[in-house]
């Protein structure tokens, strides 16, 4: 099967032209800058509560936006007719994705820089906030092909941001409950500890188990997504 | 003549529920093949399961001569046109918008929108915002939809359901200009008029069985009396047997110049449908 440039744009474009009528939609887009605004204007922030703003960005835009551009479709049918298009697996979830990346990384970029956060360590920062939009892109796929509609796609998104966006503060209780290490290897975390090192002065090398977890979850979560789709494609 | 779709002792079960029973047929290229059936028949089941949306419980389905579970490939999808109940538009897009989505899918020229939506009576109107469209026109911008890449089958479920006469009229223009380019089209329908002007062969479906399968024509000769039905002048209605007996009096009337008109008393496909499964098509 030929790739195909076009059909992915034609999706994005679809989909820019379908978000900019959606006040539902943009006006989530600026709650994270908001948040940044609130959270970060005095420069004093701690970098758990800089990450709190980042991750909440990420799950906003990348999972909670994915999640509801792909839930209505499914809602309204309209990813029927794509799925029966000509359109590769691939083309579809490149062209949906795209359009939420994008917003995405504008959002994250517009917090950080309201925030006056300047990372220790840029390129490792950004690869890994790069990697961490798309596993949230993964999980706003995974979620908007599991629920029915954008309504069971909001509720959803709740614990989901609870999880990503606030859980590091239990971090303290780690040693106490021992059974909540695994929090440890959430992509948040990761995020949170390699920014830390980064503050410290390490380099790459340091910061490679991190990045290697992250990309681990990344391609976790898109395989899942994958086989949902395709589970989705066919009834039973 | 080659065999678009050939469809062998077919059966779907949901849970414990049978859809379909047993269904075998082909439909030849070129070919218009009306499935028929009321609400609940598994008219939309069959549809399902030949362009790949539904995993069969047995029997053996293929399109084009390939499995259905192969029509995933682009080649394949180049070739089909599905037209469902459901319009599956964005509303919030225009007209324009939604099929150039489409035309960009299928790899086919921007210009062929102001074709597909003149074959079905929208020119001029592809600024329209979807959302504020009637259901009509929902409908027949599905229809343009599945027109743009000129498909070689064509699937449509209940395609004029939501259509006045004008428009339907000009859907079956469309639809039979689209059948002389050699495009073959299984439709399915409850409406039996729709299916004695556009189908060549039709399949009776009832309760997931096919009961019934051949021409609307030969279908209704098979089970015709021959007989006539004469309105006469005088207000009478009479009706005559075939042979020579009712020759004669034909004759006799005519004569005397006491006819206003002349029925064939063949049955429609409707009466076929009620006889040989005891429903109607509602």
């Amino acid at each position: 099967m030929t790739f195909s440039m076009k059909r992915v744009t034609a999706i994005l474009q679809k989909d820019y032209k379908d978000i900019s009528r959606n006040l539902y939609v943009t006006t989530t887009l600026v709650l994270p800058l908001i948040m940044a605004v609130i959270f970060g204007r005095d420069g004093k922030s701690t970098l758990e509560l800089i990450y709190m703003i980042i991750n909440m960005g990420l799950v906003l835009v990348g999972t909670y936006v994915q999640a509801s551009l792909i839930a209505e479709e499914k809602e309204k049918n309209t990813l029927r007719g794509l799925m029966l298009s000509p359109a590769s697996t691939l083309e579809i979830f490149l062209g949906k994705n795209l359009l939420s990346f994008i917003a995405t990384a504008v959002i994250v970029t517009g917090s950080i820089l309201l925030m006056n956060y300047n990372p220790g360590h840029v390129p490792a920062v950004v690869i890994a906030l790069v990697l961490s939009a798309i596993f949230y892109l993964g999980l706003g796929t995974l979620i908007g092909l599991m629920t029915k509609s954008v309504v069971e796609a909001s509720v959803i998104i709740v614990p989901v941001m609870f999880v990503f966006s606030f859980i590091s503060f239990m971090k303290p209780f780690m040693e106490k409950y021992p059974i909540l290490t695994f929090i440890e290897y959430l992509p948040n975390m990761q995020m949170l500890d390699l920014a830390a090192q980064a503050q410290a002065g390490t380099g790459f090398g340091d910061v490679g188990s991190n990045l290697l977890i992250i990309v681990g979850w990344v391609v976790f979560i898109h395989i899942l997504a994958v086989y949902v789709y395709k589970k989705r494609m066919v009834e039973e | 003549m080659e065999n678009v779709i050939e469809v062998n002792a077919l059966e779907k079960f949901f849970s414990k529920e049978r859809a379909l029973k047993n269904v075998s047929f082909s439909v030849k290229k070129g070919e218009i093949f009306g499935f028929l059936g009321p609400s609940g028949s598994g008219k939309t089941t069959t549809i399902k399961i030949l362009t790949a949306q539904l995993k069969p419980t047995s029997g053996s389905t293929s399109v084009f001569g390939v499995p259905t579970h192969q029509l995933s490939k682009e080649k394949y999808r180049k070739k089909i046109g599905i037209v469902t109940d459901n319009t599956a538009l964005y509303a919030r897009l225009s007209v324009y918008d939604n099929l150039k989505l489409y035309c960009d899918l299928y790899d086919v020229p921007e210009s062929r929108i102001y074709e597909v939506l003149s074959m079905v009576n929208l020119a001029g109107e592809n600024k329209k915002i979807v959302s504020k469209l009637s259901r009509g026109m929902l409908q027949r911008i599905t229809l343009a939809r599945a027109f743009l890449h000129e498909p070689e089958l064509l699937f449509l479920d209940e395609p004029t359901s939501a259509l006045d006469p004008v428009n339907t009229k000009h859907i079956y223009e469309g639809l039979m200009r689209l059948k002389e380019k050699g495009t073959t089209i299984f439709l399915t329908t409850h409406d039996m008029n729709e299916a004695e002007i556009l189908c060549d062969r039709v399949a009776f479906l009832n309760n997931g069985e096919i009961q019934l399968l051949d021409a609307p024509k030969k279908l209704r000769q098979q089970r015709s009396d021959a007989s006539l039905t004469v309105e006469l002048t005088d207000g009478r209605t009479i009706v005559l047997p075939k042979g020579p007996a009712g020759a004669q009096r034909l004759f006799d009337h005519m004569n005397a110049n006491e006819i206003i008109s002349v029925y064939s008393n063949q049955p429609t496909l409707g009466d076929i449908f009620v006889e040989v499964t005891g429903r109607n098509l509602v």
